[in-house]
């Protein structure tokens, strides 16, 4: 496969754009390492209060359960939002040398993997200090990692070059995973929607994961093995098709942009 | 090792067109209101061109501004890709176009060759032992660990220049930048690429410099408007080129 020789080919500038990239966010100032953890946090606190308290979910350990679901999500709704304006971004370079493009969606969700990875220490708090404790199937979670890394592979390598022919899709897409939010079982178990629209739910690949995060941290839990298979086939189709459609659309990024 | 008559670049047919857009509209918004806006006009670039360029030729591509030439330059190092035709480049391939092309204005200069050789797939390694050569050459001394923001386009130039030519690569292709060093560094390039084209590497270069031409090349290229005119010794393209644009 080409994009492999590619990839190792120029693995430098892989290393530096990812580094670049994760390093930039907490280079200046020891309050950026904070940030990426208080963010989270707010948010957290803003979610459990709306819907602990306010509309009295009866789900028991709510923060702990909000948290297994929206810290893999803002993995996945970075992705998808940042991978939208990332060849924008780089159109400078991009005009003027060669070098392979995928590199570029692809050190975008690598780093926002790492990222992932740093904030996954409040999931372990908040199961730690929630009263819930760990067990050794929270071994599951790089098989789940993973499988997430595919599907965020895939969608940027679609988002990153749509949006080069068309630009309202970034703005799109910022609605889009907002309803997109609300449509993923995140603030809610999927037990509790209607059994007629279950279905919906499940054509969304972070359903599972989500899923499969909860029951390795919040119910000590193996992962339901068909869900992860199910997430697993997507993400590699998502590969493919994303890939070719990358491939497709990159000869014209450099006139584009 | 390359044999010595081995096709380095071979131009197939090649057509090129851009489409200028009168007053673009990016949007789908604008696309839906101004829809008239959107009056686009096919402009051919390049036009069957066909040329194979072999192993340690100096090639001058000459023509008059808006002839194609840095479009076919453009077109070799993948950047762009031809409507109809096909290119093949056989080797490592370095390209020189812009100033400053693949430089971050607020690393050091130091950092920005770490970032532009990558981008040129050197790996870590190989740019560690290239650093002394490609600063040297690139005579900024203590500059280098200033901010490129900071440069003016002379010292802009000789960096990516040092950079280029330090990458090891079998073609070099270098659009008009020559011109913003002064005289002592054009000297210097100028001998550095002799050593290089000694040592059986490939180039091609876009330039106005009718003296550079027929200092250094083995060939020359004349295009006019997107064809190619003339295609022959250095020294009878240019008496033919001169004969006609002056």
């Amino acid at each position: 496969m080409e994009v492999f020789k590619n990839l190792y080919n120029y693995r430098e500038l892989l290393k530096t754009s990812i580094t670049k990239d994760v390093g930039g966010k907490y280079k200046h100032s020891f309050l950026g390492v904070l940030w990426s953890f208080i963010n989270p946090l707010l948010q957290i606190a803003v979610y459990a209060l709306v819907f602990q308290v306010i509309l009295k979910s009866n789900i028991e350990n709510y923060a702990v359960y909000l948290c297994c679901g929206l810290i893999p999500w803002q993995y996945f709704s970075n992705v998808v939002i940042r991978g939208a304006a990332v060849m924008i971004d780089n159109g400078n370079i991009i005009k003027k040398v060669y070098f392979p493009r995928e590199i570029l969606p692809i050190s975008l969700v690598t780093s926002e993997g790492v990222n992932f990875l740093i904030a996954t220490i409040i999931i372990l708090g908040f199961v730690i200090f929630g009263g819930i404790g760990l067990s050794w199937n929270i071994l599951w979670y790089f098989v789940i990692v993973a499988i997430q890394y595919l599907i965020c592979v895939g969608i940027a390598f679609i988002v990153s070059s749509l949006t080069v022919y068309f630009r309202d899709l970034f703005h799109l897409l910022g609605v889009f995973m907002q309803l997109l939010f609300y449509g993923t079982p995140i603030v809610y178990a999927m037990d509790s929607v209607p059994a007629n629209l279950q279905w919906i739910l499940r054509l969304n690949p972070m359903s599972y994961l989500i899923d499969a995060y909860r029951a390795i941290f919040y119910n000590k839990t193996i992962p339901s093995f068909s869900g992860l298979a199910i997430a697993l086939i997507m993400g590699i189709v998502l590969c493919l098709v994303g890939y070719l459609i990358f491939k497709k659309l990159e000869k014209g990024f450099a006139e584009e942009l | 090792m390359p044999k010595n008559n081995e096709n380095r670049i071979i131009v197939d047919h090649v057509y090129k067109s851009f489409n200028i857009y009168m007053d673009k509209a990016n949007s789908l918004k604008e696309k839906l209101l101004f829809w008239n806006r959107n009056k686009k006009e096919k402009r051919e670039v390049l036009k069957d061109i066909s040329l194979t360029i072999k192993n340690g030729e100096a090639v001058a591509l000459i023509g008059v501004n808006g002839s194609g030439k840095s479009t076919l330059l453009k077109l070799m190092t993948k950047i762009i890709y031809p409507n109809k035709g096909k290119i093949t480049t056989n080797g490592k391939l370095t390209s020189l176009l812009e100033l400053g092309a693949g430089f971050h204005p607020d690393f050091s200069g130091r950092e920005n060759i770490y970032f532009n050789a990558s981008i040129f797939g050197l790996t870590k390694k190989q740019i560690d032992e290239r650093l002394n050569d490609i600063i040297e050459f690139s005579e900024l001394g203590t500059f280098i660990d200033n901010p490129v923001r900071t440069y003016s386009s002379g010292m802009y130039m000789r960096l990516a220049f040092a950079v280029a030519i330090n990458v090891d690569a079998d073609i070099l292709l270098v659009d008009e930048v020559l011109a913003v060093g002064d005289q002592h560094f054009q000297e210097k390039c100028v001998k550095k690429m002799k050593e290089l084209k000694a040592q059986g590497k490939t180039m091609v270069f876009v330039t106005h410099s009718m003296s550079t031409v027929k200092e250094f090349c083995t060939r020359a290229i004349w295009l006019s408007n997107g064809v190619i005119k003339m295609d022959d010794e250095p020294d009878k393209v240019i008496e033919q080129y001169l004969k006609e644009t002056v």
